[in-house]
């Protein structure tokens, strides 16, 4: 993608810092504001060093972005916003949003949500967007006057498509599918990882009372003592050595994470298709009871059961008059039905489209992304073994000494 | 399987004059056959009209057994014994179960080779259960008090949570009876203890038991040793120090046990948590195409993983912790054997006191209290001697159970390398472009 936007433009989520303030109901609540920096790619190149604009933005503000590219781009796969609380914590990590770890690695995921949307073909043009990272003051008026929030579909009403839609296609029903079971596998694994950590950090952490004890036999031992000793130290090292690992494999999570909440992003693709499809099918069944009705009263013939028919025959038939205008106002609005339901079914072809277009570049990124991780994730496995082996070897010829 | 003895020298038995004396006064390992050596240092000698000494220079008193046999400890302290001097091997293994209609039991095969006159054949092959092994320690025990016996498994088993019957139980049981047996024969008055012949040799062991009693004072074991409740005042330095050693070092084996039991726990844990996290993989290869092998791939690794884990895990189990508690058991014994020296002075003590309060005018001190201090001296030098040997067997023994930890770590280790360096190529792997 040679004109998105993260080509030209160096975007980064430097730092985060606390911040207290006053919220709507003006009580005083701590945030945290995050520095984006900015710098245009292209005068660097020329030998010059660009100046770096920034600006502080709290994570409401980035929620704020991306339900407004939701909203205006319904057809694309829009990149998540890492987690809002910790989740999937395991002991020694904390749930508190406030915790300088969670923080860092909130900063990280801000950055690398902002990175994705700016390479993307079709957001990183997005006027909105650009804007959120270069205009600090009057950005959230801005977003607001573009009146997004009443495009956005109601809760109710997609439930509502869901159940209802006759005719999905069948690949959006079968990506509905796999979002689901995707999300479902990932908090399951997300889980499992926790709790592995967990037990990991217990198995290493004990070994540590091995370097007390070797010390304290060391004392009595003559010939013994500076093997028993120095093993001991050995012990210690390694029940150290765990924070580091698990540290590390926390980014690793956030990874399977992104993608967790990706699945989410692609469920509402789809839950969008089946709104425009369902909305297409009502369009389309409201124009022919308006037809039908039209012909009945045209033909004078009741070929279906309608109150009306049972009404006028009980309650004696119309004037001609009054039923050459109902005609008159059907037909018009049968005309205009005929229209709306073009333009919808014009708007569904080029949905499935474009949606398509995005979820084929979607699929190819996360498998793509999703085995660096796995490569990741393997090499820190293999790191993590050779510590061992080191570890225990060195504490091996300390008790060959002994 | 049980350690295979070392091959006997090809020359073929030793003759009884190449064999070392137990009251020579040569200084030198070479030993002059100018005596007919006597196995059985319980009888007494009728050599006591020799003048012998001890290489110091000390006359030795050759009139009580204790001080032979004590001799033969002090002298055979610096002997090596390795693949060329040793003349007696035994080991336990085969074990089998027996369905009696009292009982169900286990028996072990104890098989001995070796080229000492003590013994008739130069190979024996027995039978033998728990209850002789704990039979013949009692014996050791009563017979030679001033030694250090080794210890035996844990008697009693708590049934319900550990099934007697099981392999691994079996096979722990028969490696530490198997090393209490080649600790008695690498002791060089234990060795050549009548009861210990007996229960390596006899095909019949029960009816020998029986004859017990009667055995005993047939040779003429006189050597009581009186627990008659006399206080010792305190205990002399270098012992007082022993049992010092004894109390920290039981201590700190008892910590060490502690740690190792919750170390095998944490990681059956997380074993439990690792056996859901593979297939999780799995699952989620299932619901993709061109990150299902992978996927796959990462959940076998994380399977043998589990598996190196599981090995580890029962290794650490089966032959770290039972060896603790041996140590542990053993220095039990040895403190009890550290109280009974306490006894013996304190009985010598009481009455030399008693006779020095009566102020009698005597030319010599009473055989009876020279007989004392006789026996405390033996006491002391026996003690001694085993302690010596006992920190070297300890450092030895300690050295390979430590390093067989870290060897299993190591390997355990190792093993999940391998997988984790597997899968990588795999993982790497571009699929064909569809």
């Amino acid at each position: 993608m040679d004109d998105c936007l993260a080509k030209k433009m160096e975007i980064t989520v430097s730092e985060a810092e606390k911040r207290t303030g006053r919220n709507a109901m003006n009580m005083q609540e701590t945030y945290t504001a995050y520095l984006i920096e900015t710098r245009a790619v292209e005068a660097q190149s020329e030998g010059q060093c660009a100046p770096v604009d920034s600006l502080w933005r709290r994570y409401s503000e980035f929620e704020l972005l991306r339900n407004y590219l939701s909203v205006t781009y319904p057809h694309i796969v829009v990149p998540p916003l890492p987690e809002k609380r910790a989740d999937f914590v395991w002991h020694k990590l904390s749930a508190d949003n406030m915790d300088p770890d969670f923080v860092e690695r909130r900063r990280i995921g801000l950055e690398n949500f902002l990175l994705r949307v700016a390479s993307h073909p079709v957001l990183c043009q997005d006027k909105i967007f650009y804007s959120f990272l270069t205009q600090e003051g009057g950005w959230k008026e801005m977003v607001n006057e573009t009146g997004f929030q009443l495009k956005a579909d109601s809760r109710l009403k997609a439930l509502n498509a869901t159940f209802r839609v006759k005719n999905p296609d069948k690949r959006f029903t079968e990506l509905k599918h796999y979002s689901d079971e995707l999300q479902s596998v990932i908090s399951h694994l997300l889980r499992v990882r926790a709790r592995v950590a967990d037990r990991l950090y217990g198995v290493y952490k004990v070994h540590g009372n091995y370097g007390r004890v070797f010390s304290e036999w060391s004392a009595i031992e003559k010939e013994m003592g500076d093997g028993l000793q120095s093993a001991g130290h050995h012990m210690d090292v390694y029940a150290a050595s765990i924070d580091d690992i698990l540290e590390e494999e926390e980014h690793y999570a956030d990874q399977l994470k992104e993608y967790l909440f990706y699945a989410e992003a692609l469920r509402a693709v789809c839950r969008k298709h089946e709104l425009m499809q369902y909305d297409l099918e009502m369009a389309a069944q409201d124009l022919t009871s308006k037809k039908q009705q039209c012909e009945e009263l045209a033909t004078g013939t009741v070929r279906t059961f309608s109150l009306k028919g049972m009404t006028s025959k009980l309650f004696g038939q119309e004037t001609p008059e009054q039923r050459e205008a109902k005609i008159k106002v059907l037909e018009e609005q049968i005309q205009e039905g005929e229209e709306q339901l073009k333009t919808k079914n014009l708007e569904g072809r080029d949905f499935v489209r474009s949606a398509w277009a995005d979820i084929e570049r979607f699929k190819e990124q996360k498998n793509h992304d999703l085995k660096e991780a796995l490569i990741s994730y393997a090499v820190m496995q293999i790191s993590m073994c050779k510590k061992g082996i080191q570890v225990w070897t060195n504490a091996k010829e300390c008790f060959s000494k002994m | 399987a049980a350690g295979a003895p070392k091959p006997l020298p090809s020359s073929g038995p030793k003759s009884l004059r190449e064999m070392p004396h137990p009251l020579a006064t040569s200084s030198s390992e070479e030993m002059g056959p100018a005596l007919t050596p006597s196995p059985d240092l319980i009888q007494p000698r009728s050599i006591a009209d020799k003048d012998l000494s001890l290489p110091n220079g000390t006359p030795v008193d050759t009139s009580s057994p204790a001080s032979s046999s004590s001799l033969l400890n002090r002298l055979q302290l610096d002997d090596d014994l390795d693949g060329e001097t040793r003349d007696l091997f035994v080991t336990v293994d085969d074990p089998k179960k027996h369905v009696c209609t009292m009982e169900t039991y286990i028996t072990y095969r104890v098989t001995t080779k070796t080229t000492r006159a003590e013994f008739d054949l130069p190979e024996y092959s027995v039978r033998r259960r728990y209850q002789d092994f704990d039979w013949l320690r009692n014996k050791l025990e009563e017979s030679q008090p001033t030694h250090l016996i080794p210890p035996l498994p844990e008697k009693f088993v708590v049934k319900g949570v550990v099934d007697r019957f099981s392999e691994e139980f079996v096979e722990t049981r028969r490696k530490a009876l198997d090393k209490f047996l080649k600790r008695i024969t690498d002791h060089p008055v234990l060795s050549f203890n009548e009861h210990f012949n007996v229960f390596l040799t006899a095909k019949d062991l029960n009816a020998y038991k029986k004859q017990g009693m009667a055995l005993l004072s047939k040779m003429g074991e006189s050597v009581k040793y009186v627990t008659g409740g006399y206080k010792l005042r305190s205990r002399p330095l270098e012992f007082a120090a022993i049992g010092e050693y004894l109390d920290t070092f039981s201590l700190k084996l008892g910590t060490i046990d502690r740690i190792a039991q919750r170390i095998i726990k944490e990681q059956l844990e997380y074993l439990v948590e690792l056996r859901e996290y593979g297939p999780v993989y799995s699952t989620w290869g299932g619901l993709e195409v061109e990150l299902s092998e992978p996927l796959e791939g990462v959940s076998a690794c994380v399977g043998n993983c589990c598996t190196a884990l599981e090995e580890l895990s029962e290794d650490m189990t089966e032959d770290f912790l039972p060896v603790l508690r041996e140590y542990i058991l053993y220095s039990e014994s040895m403190k009890n054997v550290l109280k009974k020296r306490d006894q013996v002075q304190a009985e010598y003590e009481a009455k030399l006191e008693a006779v020095a309060l009566k102020k009698e005018d005597r030319p010599k001190v009473p055989t009876d209290i020279e007989k004392c201090q006789d026996r405390v001296e033996c006491f002391n030098a026996d003690l001694k001697a085993d302690m010596e040997r006992w920190q070297n067997n300890k450092r030895q023994d300690f050295r390979q159970l430590l390093m067989g930890m870290a060897d299993k770590n190591i390997q355990y280790y190792e093993k999940c390398l391998t997988a984790w360096e597997s899968i990588i190529p795999l993982l790497q792997d571009k699929p064909e472009t569809k």
